[in-house]
């Protein structure tokens, strides 16, 4: 992605360009390598900040408790549900729509306009209004439902039900993300080959199916590693919905490191879950590239 | 574009297409509507079981409850500086430090580490760092300041900033850059009145992608403020989490959130596009 270029060596133009590059190497300094590393040093600590007497150097017991506590593995329970459930649908929607949205027309470019609109609003109004809308008495989807001869359904005081709706309310704002990114690679495909193999006699459906899903399976890879990421880190729509309820039946590993660190002031713990937090989603977006590269030498 | 060619839409039969974009296009729509129409309902029609769809009467009751009691003022002001702060800082320091990256004399493994700390930066969540962030901004007595929000929403969206820019700057033709360092201007002279200018296209979609990220950031917002600082984002959250559900004004207040964000898109919509597919896209 970079390329090098070899300009004129003065002595003015070296020292500028370490000037440029200052002020964002102060403020990554600042805002992010240190407040890492600090975390991670605080992460071998027994420390709570309400018992900062109490404060020792544990090690690595931090880490093992993890694996111990109920709480972070129904966390990681709910959010591996949560992320895998929202990403599966989001992708077989966002594509379906992408392929439906491909043809220039005028409508066309207008509904991904309107298609647009979830995807930039902050979580937090998504958030909110889906709670007004989804709340058991004033709410206006079991008023529609009602129509349908369905009964008032509780979406978020039920512990069975509340993952669900968060989850859909995911879906419902990140759907459009996938179907413009989608739909941007789709437009990028030369047209000659689709007319050759469409000279060739292949129905639509085959077209779709055995060209167009391989050649832009790279980018669907991608798009469907940043989405899972992006769903593990969610936080603004359990902060206004359910804030981890009813019970713990919402609870997502960033609410849980919220909870631990902000709240109880668990800082020891909480930073070793953040920790594991940032390695296992190095993995994930590892495992990803590595499905992606293998899915491009396939494709030559 | 695909003038002769098929038509990609077909690989579903019509009545399947109308249904999915029916239900779509409703699904993404009528909350909108939901929103706003209770943004200018009365309170007794906004509790009203069962719902009612099409209000009786409006009002802008809500609005001015938002105003007076609610504290749409301050956390506006907070917002509009917090975002524009952020939009400054990131794009003016992050299109610096690109085209330094770029057309400057840098080792090669400053190059690197810039495009991998991108990479590293999509990994974690930002309450991963929350709590050590915290103590800073507290050793630096910048709690529930605006600047400590822009500190932050800096730094989280410099990577893509300078992934995107990096790129425009290497788009821009050298042929300009090279004359320009013959006739004796200096890295600063040519970024200012040379390159620049000719990457404006680039510092307005970044900038765009950056107004709304931190319009719309929460997290840190709630964290490293108190009760001068709040914006939008911690005043609409507060309507769940503090008070009792006030749908009338809360719902006002969900307009005033978007409202800037659907005005940004509306104006840039192409930019915008392709400024999220790129940042997707490039890692």
């Amino acid at each position: 992605m970079l390329v090098t270029r070899t300009p004129y060596r003065s002595k003015t133009d070296r020292n500028l360009s370490w000037l440029f590059v200052l002020p964002v190497i102060l403020i990554l300094l600042v805002a992010a390598f240190i407040p890492l590393g600090w975390g991670a040093w605080l992460s071998l600590f027994r420390y709570k900040l309400n018992l900062p007497a109490a404060r020792a150097f544990i090690g690595l017991k931090n880490y093992l408790d993890i694996f111990t506590d109920e709480l972070t593995m129904l966390s990681l329970r709910n959010n591996v549900i949560f992320a895998s459930l929202s990403v599966s649908v989001e992708l077989v929607v966002g594509v379906t729509v992408a392929m439906m949205l491909s043809d220039d027309s005028k409508l066309f470019r207008g509904l991904i306009s309107v298609l647009m609109i979830p995807m930039i609003i902050a979580p937090v109004v998504s958030g909110t209004l889906w709670r007004m809308m989804a709340d058991r008495t004033y709410g206006v989807v079991n008023y529609l439902l009602s129509f349908l001869g369905i009964a008032p359904v509780s979406w978020i005081g039920d512990p069975k039900l509340a993952l669900y709706t968060v989850t859909f309310v995911d879906t419902w704002q990140y759907i459009p993300f996938v179907a413009v990114l989608v739909l941007s690679s789709i437009k990028a495909l030369p047209t000659s080959f689709l007319d050759a193999a469409r000279v060739d006699g292949a129905s639509p459906w085959k077209v779709f199916w055995r060209i167009i899903l391989p050649i832009i399976s790279p980018v669907i890879i991608i798009v469907a590693m940043i989405r899972f990421i992006d769903a593990f880190k969610v936080f603004d729509t359990i902060f206004v919905m359910t804030q981890g309820g009813p019970g713990n039946a919402t609870e997502m590993l960033p609410t849980y490191i919220y909870r631990q660190g902000i709240k109880f002031l668990n800082i020891g713990y909480s930073s070793a879950t953040a920790i594991v937090f940032v390695i296992s989603m190095s993995l994930i977006a590892w495992a990803f590239s590595r499905l992606r590269d293998r899915q491009l030498r396939r494709l030559g | 574009m695909r003038t002769r060619g098929m038509r990609l839409g077909n690989f579903l039969s019509l009545p399947v297409r109308i249904v999915v974009l029916v239900v779509l296009f409703a699904a993404i729509l009528f909350p909108f509507y939901w929103l706003i129409s209770n943004a200018f309902k009365m309170e007794q029609e906004y509790y009203h079981s069962p719902p009612i769809m099409f209000p009786s009467k409006l009002t802008l009751q809500n609005f001015q409850d938002i105003v007076l009691k609610y504290g749409l003022p301050r956390g506006l002001l907070n917002s509009v500086l917090i975002a524009t702060g952020t939009t400054a800082c990131t794009v003016f320091f992050g299109s610096l430090a690109s085209y330094s990256l770029v057309n400057g004399m840098l080792p090669r493994r400053l190059k690197k580490l810039f495009a991998g700390w991108f990479l590293i930066q999509k990994m974690y969540p930002a309450i991963v760092v929350a709590v050590p962030v915290f103590y800073i901004i507290r050793t630096l007595r910048l709690m529930d300041n605006v600047l400590a929000l822009v500190l932050m929403n800096t730094s989280f969206n410099l990577p893509l900033v300078i992934l995107l820019m990096v790129g425009f700057f290497q788009e821009a033709p050298y042929e300009v850059e090279e004359q320009s360092m013959l006739d004796g201007c200096n890295l600063l002279q040519r970024y200012v009145y040379v390159t620049a200018p000719m990457v404006r296209a680039g510092l307005i979609a970044t900038g765009m992608l950056t107004f709304v990220a931190s319009w719309n950031e929460l997290l840190y917002a709630v964290i490293l403020t108190i009760v001068r600082a709040k914006p939008l984002t911690v005043t609409i959250a507060g309507f769940i989490t503090d008070k009792a559900l006030v749908w009338g004004p809360m719902a006002a207040m969900g307009c005033v959130v978007i409202l800037p964000v659907l005005l940004i898109m509306w104006l840039m919509q192409r930019d915008f596009i392709s400024g999220v597919s790129a940042g997707a896209l490039k890692a």
